[in-house]
């Protein structure tokens, strides 16, 4: 699922300076899930940013509302009411969500409350990792699971580099290595001359490298 | 012969070889490189020039290395994966051989979060084994990685890196093997000051036979000070100081640690060479490069061998 | 409340066992809430609800209802009935006995209410309310029926029976004591509409055993009435038996103590682990020296020389029961015959209800055991327009059933007088909540039930004195906190539930489930301990018992009324379970300055994020926390995400700018609670050097 933390209230009071009215507008499908940006932590935004407003004798008022998902046109259609009224909407939904909403309220100045982060899952509760890079060719079929390019600091696809130590990896040593990992889970399955196969270099054309991607489904189009 | 440069001369008719390595300085200062060339000049068979390691900016390797040759030493340019993508690596080479350098050494490179740029983008377009593979193709089949042919193609001694220190430890010598297949002719190995994990590691290489493919350089290096010795034990991944390296260095008074560091690496020189497979030594003297002739001067390697 | 809830169907919420063994139904797990909560008057308005004898109750009700407790699967029982009586005695009486209940018009049909006993007065006060004209017939001089005739002072004091008495007379009900209705058809000539009859089972027998008719043999009811009525009965120097097992015979047992008797015993059939008597009332009457010989059949009176009761020949039985058919379903063991000795002999083995008022062409039907006959779900007898309930109906039955029976009875004599079916007034029957799980038991925490304070045994011997001495404030907090709100906790909308699981990882009950997509709290195991929705990313989780705008509200009075007295004005959030467990709470709060003032709440884990970011918007100086220590925490680890949500606040309020020291945690032992006036000094001090908090200057 995509991840994203909440920015800097100083870096969103930034952003705002310039707004009176504004409308803190939560989304209740992956940044909820994150802890960023649902209906919880609107609540808590704003009330953070009323204090903040009022240690300053300053005047913005902070309305909140939470939709579904703001990827998803209809649900950003429900609020467009609310959306009218203010004089700039800080969406704490992933950077899909806050393009969406300006696409759909070209009008409107759209700010973004979140850094969306990564693809990455809670390996425990609180502890979110990144584990997916989009890359759009997936090799997870010959890494036994454990991707490289998202989980090797230098996505290598013949690793492991000199600095993996102790399953380390060199840049950060709480970081295992990936390609310890890939290593273990091999030799687990029987597979470790898989190491020995030369991995040709990767096509990069098909990651945002060549360009921001699309799929198209004939099948499903209305 | 591949190339015939100096390096790969010394080597194949069987002596011991010794190689130098050169850090370029941080500036555009010209001078720095013909002081450091004249410490050099004469002792070693070739000279690694670094290309911005450990992720801080420095002068390019092909440059230096260009001038290194107008100052009468051969050049081992090393090349990583961290900065360039393969279409500016191919194009530094084609010009890199155009200009004379024989040796190369392919790298996969220190993160970008090590050095002073690191809010840089990682290029990472290839891997070493992946560079290691194009720089072949393009020498022994004359294609470019796009599969385009090249007319005049870039001939290199081509060297990689090895780690027999590094995780996970089985794995190393298949590495090594991993490498040579992809195109190593030369192997130089991270600093080695756990000499028997070392003699375990080529053990285990020399059974299988890859001390015949490719010739194996063994990193060595002096270490200054008790507190530098200290921090390459703690603070960089990837390598082995044992405890008695340590002791030895504080063992001595203050003044005496750096010759003591110069006889050291001396010794550890002299262990290597008694170590089957091991084809040569690469004295990595980083910031004292004047330390070079001594230690070969101490190991006995003194003068080189004319080819 | 989207319809989408998963809670069960409107209208047909399961309720606690408690509720539904109370034959009124009674909201036991609302008062009992609302004294953990400490809003004590509230408590005594839910038990008055539906109870027009709640002082009563509190005191001699059976409670089925701590029989069916689902906290007896953890330890003991909650004290149902002593925090009734609590409640009771901590209500305001000046605010009224039922306040908040009101009175129909009046209406022209008149009813007549045969007996003032628990039943009968209930039926009295509920058609009073619905508007009818009421009159109450009392064979005895004194109101109350049993109350006042069969159940000794010592358990139920005569001025709380005038205490109940009273308001009825204010409502307008007419009482005509030392009346006996001799004839219910006289009754419905002279022009009552609807009759109803709790004439109670005031018979006592005896068997016929020989020597019974001798004039130291005597009958359970008159003894009993005789001494109700003001009677000196001098037992001195006697040695008193009393024949029977149930409780009756221990009244009969222990009144005879008080009377000076040197030795009581009791004798019965039922073996000691069965016998009737409720399990308190043997051991309170062994207490005072009541020796019990079980396991006995009775087979003669035996006399002395004198021709006096010296004692009776028992022999010792195996008796499983009585048999539907009558008869007993006993053994009798060979040559164990033996005399108990007593110089008066009580029998106390059961009683029925004179019936001599009944027609006697029968239109008003008899059942075998030669009870009132009626139909169960309506209380209706076989002649129309007469319904009858409590011990006439049942036999000897409990306080509370015949207060049930009562307002059935009121329900269809409404519905008759209407010309209505009298069934269409009747609510269904609750439906029951399930059983608890057994991984949700292991959670709990056990806590010992609070020991209810009595008279010292030998002052009981000596007098009538009450026995039965009422919690304190802070036992009957406690004892009210080991509630466990069965189901009343959370409830998830799925239309807002994202499946982020964080309610299923949270739950220190294992209660969470996923179903059909979407997180479901399972409706009859949450311990409403309200964590999962102050953890819910989605806030897709509400509790019964009270809102985030509830809180919110009393968090904006708590910083109105801190402020405003030039010193910083601090909200605290504070847990009941060790805040005030170890004092009277109201205690504690005195020693607080004015500046200070708390939100009180079951578990610091209930205290949202937002409610601390709150409280500095509304303008407080200063926040506190106050939870259990480590691992001392009701639910397991409220009190550990109550610390981790105050740390995370905390770097809010410094990224804000009014700084993180403005807010503090304080763990607290229930044995200490001076510790958080000491803490709250320490935080007040620290907001003296801060300054006031920059959100009110402006």
């Amino acid at each position: 699922m995509i991840k994203a933390k909440l920015k800097p209230i100083a870096e969103i009071r930034e952003m705002l300076a310039p707004y009176e009215k504004v409308l803190i507008l939560g989304c209740g499908t992956c940044v909820t899930i994150s802890f960023a940006g649902g209906e919880k932590e609107v609540g808590l935004l704003a009330s953070s940013l009323r204090i903040a407003e009022a240690m300053n004798g300053q005047a913005k008022t902070f309305a909140e509302a939470t939709v579904q998902r703001q990827c998803e046109w209809e649900f950003l259609d429900e609020v467009a009411e609310q959306i009218n009224r203010a004089d700039a909407v800080l969406s704490l939904a992933c950077g899909i969500g806050v393009q969406a909403l300006a696409e759909r309220y070209p009008d409107k100045v759209i700010l973004p409350g979140v850094n969306t982060t990564f693809l990455g899952m809670a390996v425990e509760h609180g502890v979110l990792v990144e584990r997916c890079r989009a890359c759009g060719d997936c090799v997870l079929g010959q890494t036994a699971g454990i991707c490289p390019i998202a989980r090797c600091a230098k996505n290598l696809l013949n690793g492991p580099c000199g600095g993996s130590q102790e399953g380390k990896c060199e840049v950060n040593p709480e970081l295992d290595c990936a390609w310890q990992l890939i290593y273990e889970r091999l030799e687990r399955l029987g597979m470790l001359d898989r190491m020995n196969l030369f991995q040709p270099p990767k096509d990069w054309s098909k990651d945002y490298d060549g360009g921001p991607r699309k799929i198209v489904r004939e099948d499903l189009r209305l | 012969m591949k190339v015939g440069s100096n390096l790969e001369k010394v080597l194949a008719a069987g002596h011991f070889a010794a190689t130098g390595e050169l850090g370029p300085p941080k500036s555009a200062d010209a001078e720095v490189i013909r002081k450091k060339a004249g410490l050099l000049r004469g002792y070693v068979d070739a000279v690694n020039i670094t290309d911005n390691q450990t992720a801080i900016v420095r002068m390019s390797s092909i440059s230096v290395g260009v001038m290194l040759l107008q100052e009468g030493l051969e050049p081992t340019i090393q090349m990583t994966c961290r900065d360039r993508n393969r279409l500016a690596i191919q194009a530094d080479l084609l010009g890199a051989a155009a200009l004379g350098i024989p040796n190369l050494l392919c790298l996969t490179g220190d993160h970008q979060s090590f050095g002073n740029h690191a809010t840089a983008r990682g290029v990472y377009d290839l891997d070493s084994m992946q560079l290691l593979n194009m720089v072949r193709a393009m020498r022994d089949d004359k294609q470019f990685a796009c599969g385009e042919e090249i007319s005049v193609e870039p001939r290199f001694f081509i060297g990689a890196a090895s780690n027999p220190f590094a995780d996970p430890f089985d794995f190393r010598p298949q590495r090594l093997a991993n490498k040579i297949a992809a195109g190593a002719d030369f192997v130089q190995t991270q600093l080695i000051y756990n000499v028997p994990k070392f003699a375990e590691f080529m053990k285990r290489v020399v059974d299988m036979g890859l001390h015949e493919k490719c010739y194996i350089l063994a990193g060595v290096g002096p270490i200054k000070s008790v507190g530098m010795a200290r921090y390459m034990q703690n603070n960089v991944p990837g390598l082995d100081v044992p405890e008695d390296i340590v002791a030895r260095l504080k063992g001595v008074p203050k003044e005496e640690v750096r010759q003591e560091g110069l006889k050291q690496c001396a010794e550890i020189i002299q262990q290597c060479r008694e170590i089957p497979g091991v084809a040569g030594v690469h004295v990595m003297a980083i910031e004292w490069e004047a330390a070079v002739p001594q230690i070969l001067e101490l190991a006995g390697l003194l003068p080189r061998p004319q080819v | 409340m989207s319809d989408k809830n998963d809670g069960p169907a409107r209208g047909q919420e399961p309720v606690p066992p408690c509720v539904a063994a109370c034959p009124a139904h009674t909201d036991v797990r609302g008062y009992v809430n609302a004294i953990a909560r400490g809003d004590f008057e509230e408590a005594y308005r839910i038990a008055r609800e539906p109870n027009p004898l709640p002082y009563v109750c509190g005191k001699v009700c059976a409670h089925p209802c701590e029989d069916e407790c689902r906290r007896g699967d953890v330890d003991e029982p909650i004290a149902i009935a002593a925090l009734k009586r609590f409640a009771t005695e901590r209500h305001d009486l000046s605010l009224g006995h039922a306040p908040g209940l009101t009175v129909a018009e009046p209406k022209e049909q008149r009813v007549a209410v045969i007996g003032s006993g628990p039943g009968g007065l209930t039926a009295a006060h509920d058609l009073a309310r619905l508007g009818y004209q009421v009159t109450v017939f009392e064979a005895n001089e004194e109101l109350g029926g049993m109350l006042q005739v069969g159940i000794p002072p010592y358990r139920l004091p005569r001025e709380t029976i005038d205490l109940e008495v009273a308001p009825l007379k204010e409502l307008g009900i007419e009482f005509v004591t030392g009346q006996r209705v001799e004839d219910v058809d006289a009754l419905l000539n002279d022009g009552y509409d609807a009759v109803y009859i709790g004439v109670g089972s005031h018979m006592g027998r005896k068997l016929r055993l020989p020597n019974v008719e001798l004039p130291d043999v005597w009958i359970n009811t008159e003894f009993l009435h005789r001494v109700a009525s003001g009677e000196k009965i001098d037992l001195s120097g006697r040695h008193v038996l009393v024949l029977g097992g149930g409780n009756v015979a221990i009244d009969c047992a222990r009144t005879a103590v008080r009377l000076g008797a040197v030795e009581v015993s009791m004798t019965c059939l039922e073996g000691a682990d069965n016998m009737p008597a409720h399990d308190w009332e043997i051991e309170e009457a062994e207490d005072e020296g009541v020796k019990m010989y079980p396991s006995r059949t009775f087979k003669e009176c035996v006399l002395d020389d004198d021709g006096h009761i010296a004692g009776m020949r028992c022999v010792q039985v195996d008796f499983r029961g009585f048999l539907p058919e009558g008869g007993l379903d006993m053994d009798e063991f060979v040559d164990t015959d033996h005399v108990l000795a007593a110089d008066l002999i009580i029998f106390a083995i059961g009683q029925g209800p004179d019936l001599s008022l009944l027609p006697e062409d029968g239109s008003i039907a008899q059942t075998r055991r030669r009870t009132i006959e009626v139909d169960p779900k309506t209380m209706a007898t076989t002649k129309p327009g007469v319904f009858a309930g409590g011990d006439a109906v049942t036999g000897v039955g409990f306080i509370i059933d015949a207060i049930g029976a009562a307002h059935t009875a009121a329900r269809s004599i409404d519905a008759y007088l209407q010309g209505l079916d009298p069934a269409a007034l009747q609510p269904p029957d609750p439906v029951k909540l399930g059983d608890l799980q057994e991984k949700t038991v292991s959670h709990i925490r056990p806590l010992d039930r609070e020991g209810m304070p009595k008279l010292a045994v030998d002052q009981r011997k000596a007098t009538f004195g009450e026995v039965d001495l009422g919690y304190s404030e802070a036992q009957a907090v406690r004892a009210a906190q080991r509630c466990l709100t069965c189901g009343a906790g959370a409830t998830v909308d799925t239309d807002k539930c994202i499946a982020c699981l964080t309610c299923v990882r949270v739950c220190p009950y294992e209660v969470p489930l996923l179903t059909r997509g979407t997180a479901e709290v399972v409706f009859d195991q949450c311990q409403a301990c309200g964590l999962c929705a102050s953890e819910c990313p989605a806030k897709a989780i509400t509790m019964t018992l009270y809102t985030d705008e509830d809180m919110l509200r009393d968090i904006k009075q708590a910083v109105d009324m801190a402020a405003g007295n030039g010193k910083p004005a601090i909200v605290g959030f504070a847990c009941r379970y060790c805040a005030y467990a170890g004092q009277e709470p109201e205690v504690v709060k005195a020693t607080l300055p004015e500046n200070v003032q708390t939100v009180d709440v079951l578990c610091s884990g209930k205290v949202d994020a937002l409610y601390l970011l709150k409280a500095f918007e509304y303008g407080a100086d200063g926040v506190f926390v106050a939870g259990c220590l480590d691992g001392e925490c009701h639910n397991e680890k409220g009190n550990v995400h109550a610390d981790q949500r105050v740390g995370y606040i905390k770097g809010l309020l410094d990224e804000i700018g009014i700084g993180g020291a403005r807010l503090e945690m304080f763990n607290l032992s229930p044995q200490q609670c001076a510790d958080m006036t000491t803490a709250v000094g320490t935080l007040a001090a620290t907001l003296e050097e801060l300054g006031p908090s920059p959100v009110r200057r402006h």
